[in-house]
């Protein structure tokens, strides 16, 4: 790049970060991902602690639900223990984790070391743990269950039946787990225990059950100082007709959805109970014929499919997207920018003291540095705000972290920003300079906007089959390389269609900036009507320093 | 020393039309030049091959002992007829931007710029954006925008055009100190009265063709004498004198011309009486009237 190319592209650079548009563009997208992550969390916090009161006219099923939301979900505290166990990286980040990995050590331990556990569920476990392979959704969903069940009567039998030292170990466990889960925050605790009722809702003792308890109760609700009241009728297990939920605020159904799912697990119980249907073979009864998601990798091994992977798999539209608006936003600029130029006559000035080729490669790289700038700040924000926000404020609902610490994604991110900019930058001086407004330009830009449009509709049926034929082929239109490969990311390509359509990317950027500078060289002292398409054709024949005549 | 600018057989076609047709001239160091020329005569086509900003189709160009104005951009001013400015810019930036376009350092682009600028009548504008200008004023910073540099030779597309009266002086001015530094100058004008104060050599030109070149003295010796009438009274008289070739009328004001024979005691004679005469003045013709009478038509569109 020579020394004037340079300098017109420094005064482009500068000049544009001086205008608003740089610094809102720059700004929007890291404040809107950082909202999107942020702003959830916030309303969830902002929730009042919801006050209610239940009158419980059958007499066990309030205590059976108070007692039962005091413990964890034990499969979910298993799962965890397991994941970082194998994994001391988690451990290591999480020092409530680390806490429970050191309560329980000592009792994993003789458990692995015990050959004859005489129950299913717990041996399962333990095999698991001593090979240190992976805890099967089944396995751990019965060893939660196993811990879950010691707290009733049944549970005391099956653990009468266990070796001595595994009794004690089995029974120190799960006091462990329960007292661990209770002394975690009260956002944390959520992740051991859907729908906790931790910090959101709070019980305020009703006073009798009678009918004038419950014209207090209504007034109390009418009055604010409740949200809501439950009736429990006589006997739920039965039926539950005359149980009722009274509030004023019948949209926000969380409190209702967790007192009734508790209420719906406790009386499923009593009722297998009262058939003398053991809860083993209810299990089994209920059991739904699941079919355990894999993805077959390249090198033909079964992966599982976690959250993860549907955030990878749908990630690159977002990509996409913001590839688009950046690409086209930036090129746009460059546009009008040329026009005004032009139409501002300053052009020729400019052109006494540098070559038309040294402008127009100046002006494409000021501008290419202007958009880096912006890319470059949005995936560190991103990657920031990913990795920052969470540790600041607790567990996000969306776990980003996968995407920022696949450089697949933004490394294609950036760089496939540059070769689009670069190819539609050329396209785009190149109709600037023939033009001499932005409506003359608006007229040639028609078929390139019906052009861009294709990327756009592409996304969908791309995220689908990312290696379908219609992304395979999409993938080798110059023009669209850089949306369809960031499509793809999924996929991922292979790695010699990346190095082919980069290629073809490449040659074709030559190419249309080897034509835009042909005809910005004419175009840019033209006046007068825009040219025709075969005008502009023959401007690609002439001769360097030849004006073909115009009709 | 060679010449500043050497034009052998210089032709320029833009498809089938003839837009600077064999045009020869040369230029000395330091001179002021004029093309004198009516729109669309070839003046912005020539100054354009000049710059190299298009390329002859016959003929030679010789700037400064080079072939072609390419390798020399630095050492050259160049203001075109279209002038425009980056709207968002203060004043100072943008005159130090073309200052660093041309081969300026930084800073030294910076002081000359305000240092231009105060000189210039326009030291309260240099932090104000262009856009917040005045078009004269605008027109003062492009063209110090030409001279920012000390270029050896500055070629003005126009300067006077769209100036106020107080800055017309000051375009005098600038081109004045140019001259007197021993600058060559170059530029295309088609008010004549501004040539005539200004150059020391003029080109007329017209339809892509060289009409007549060289100093003031010898342009304007070249045609016939004529006569500088100031009167008052009715001027229908002037028409339809004997050796009158020409009447240029300008109501208090007027200049005739003389066919080769013509006697001026004569007409003289048969104007007293019929209008007041206040100054009668027989001479060589006027750049105007040389160009009017060269070019036909008339010269002040």
């Amino acid at each position: 790049m020579s020394n004037k190319t340079w300098l017109v592209a420094r005064r482009e650079f500068i000049e544009n970060m001086r205008t608003k548009a740089f610094w809102i563009g720059i700004l929007a997208v890291p404040i809107l991902i950082a909202a999107s992550v942020i702003v959830p969390m916030w309303l969830e916090k902002a929730k009042d602690v919801r006050k209610y009161a239940v009158i419980d006219r059958s007499g066990w099923l309030l205590k059976a639900i108070e007692d039962r939301s005091k413990e964890p979900d034990f499969e979910k505290v298993l799962k965890k223990l397991f994941e970082a166990q194998s994994d001391p990286k988690i451990a290591e980040k999480d020092e409530h984790v680390r806490a429970l990995l050191d309560k329980l050590d000592k009792d994993l331990g003789s458990l692995k070391a015990e050959k004859e556990l005489k129950n299913e569920a717990l041996e399962g476990f333990a095999k698991s743990l001593t090979e240190n392979a992976e805890l099967k959704d089944s396995m751990a969903k019965q060893a939660g269950a196993f811990y879950q069940e010691l707290g009733t009567p049944e549970g005391q039998s099956v653990l009468a039946m266990l070796p001595e030292k595994a009794k004690e170990a089995v029974t120190r466990m799960r006091s462990a787990m329960v007292e661990w889960w209770r002394e975690l925050p009260d956002d944390l605790s959520r992740e051991y225990q859907d729908q906790s009722s931790r910090g959101r809702y709070e019980r305020v003792e009703a006073a009798g059950t009678s009918d004038a308890d419950l014209e207090a109760l209504n007034k109390q609700i009418s009055e604010e100082k409740l949200f809501a009241y439950f009736v429990i009728n006589e006997d739920p297990v039965m039926n539950s007709d005359g149980c009722k939920y009274v509030s004023r605020n019948l949209t926000d159904k969380d409190l209702q959805n967790w007192f009734e799912s508790a209420a719906t697990g406790l009386v499923q119980e009593k009722r297998l109970e009262k058939k003398s249907i053991d809860r083993v073979t209810a299990d089994w009864l209920k059991a739904r014929t699941e079919f355990e998601e894999k993805q077959l990798s390249k090198d033909g091994t079964e992966k599982e499919v976690g959250k993860e992977d549907a955030i990878k798999q749908y990630a690159p539209m977002a990509f996409v997207y913001l590839l688009w608006i950046a690409i086209f936003s930036i090129t746009q600029m460059l546009l009008t920018n040329t026009i005004e130029e032009k139409s501002n006559r300053i052009l020729e000035v400019l052109l006494s003291s540098v070559s038309p080729l040294e402008l127009m490669i100046g002006k494409i790289a000021g501008i290419a540095v202007t958009g880096l700038t912006t890319i470059v700040t949005w995936v560190i924000s991103f990657i920031a705000i990913v990795k920052f926000i969470p540790m600041m404020m607790g567990k996000t609902s969306v776990d980003l972290t996968v995407i920022a610490n696949d450089p697949l994604y933004l490394a294609s991110f950036i760089l496939y920003f540059l070769g689009g900019y670069l190819f539609f930058a050329a396209l785009f001086v190149g109709i600037g300079s023939v033009c001499n407004s932005v409506k003359e330009a608006s007229n040639l830009m028609m078929p390139v906007s019906i052009l861009l449009m294709v990327p756009l509709f592409a996304m969908m049926p791309i995220v689908k089959d990312p290696n379908g034929s219609l992304a395979k082929f999409l993938s080798y239109i110059p023009p669209f390389t850089p949306f369809v490969m960031m499509n793809r990311a999924a996929g991922p390509p292979e790695p010699w269609e990346y190095a082919v359509t980069g290629v073809l990317l490449f040659v074709s950027i030559v190419l249309v900036t080897w034509g835009a500078a042909k005809v910005f060289r004419i175009g840019v002292l033209m006046t007068g009507k825009a040219p025709t398409p075969k005008e502009i054709v023959r401007w690609l024949k002439a001769p360097v320093g030849h004006v073909p005549h115009r009709d | 020393m060679t010449d500043a600018l050497v034009l052998d057989n210089v032709t320029k076609r833009f498809g089938e039309k003839v837009a600077v047709n064999q045009i020869s001239m040369r230029i000395p160091r330091g001179a002021v030049y004029g093309f004198l020329g009516k729109n669309g005569a070839g003046k912005t086509t020539t100054i354009r091959m000049i710059m190299s900003i298009l390329y002859p189709d016959e003929g030679t160009i010789s700037i400064l002992g080079q072939p072609n104005a390419e390798s020399l951009k630095d050492r050259l001013g160049y203001l075109p007829e279209e002038k425009g400015l980056y709207k968002k810019m203060k004043a100072a930036e943008i005159l130090a931007y073309f200052g660093v376009l041309k081969g300026l350092d930084d800073a030294v682009a910076n002081e000359r710029a305000r240092h231009l600028l105060t000189k210039y009548g326009l030291g309260e504008n240099i932090d104000s954006r262009c856009e917040s200008l005045s078009k004269g004023m605008g027109q003062k910073v492009q063209i110090l925008g030409t001279i920012i540099h000390d270029p050896e030779l500055v070629i003005l597309d126009e300067p006077f055009s769209g100036l106020d009266p107080v800055n017309v002086e000051v375009m005098r001015e600038i081109i004045l100190d140019m001259k007197r530094s021993g600058k060559t100058v170059i530029f295309s004008t088609h008010i004549m009265a501004q040539a005539e104060q200004l150059c020391d050599y003029v080109l007329i030109i017209d339809k892509g063709h060289k009409i007549v070149d060289g100093s003031i003295a010898q342009v304007r010796g070249g045609g016939n004498s004529g006569i500088q009438l100031d009167y008052d009274g009715d001027g229908s008289v002037l028409h339809g004198l004997p050796g009158v070739s020409r009447v240029n009328d300008a109501g208090k004001h007027a200049e005739l011309s003389l066919a080769p024979d013509a006697d001026p005691q004569e007409i003289l004679a048969r104007l007293v009486g019929k209008i007041a005469i206040r100054r009668f003045d027989i001479r060589e013709p006027s750049l105007h009237e040389v160009f009017v009478r060269a070019v036909g038509g008339d010269a002040r569109e």
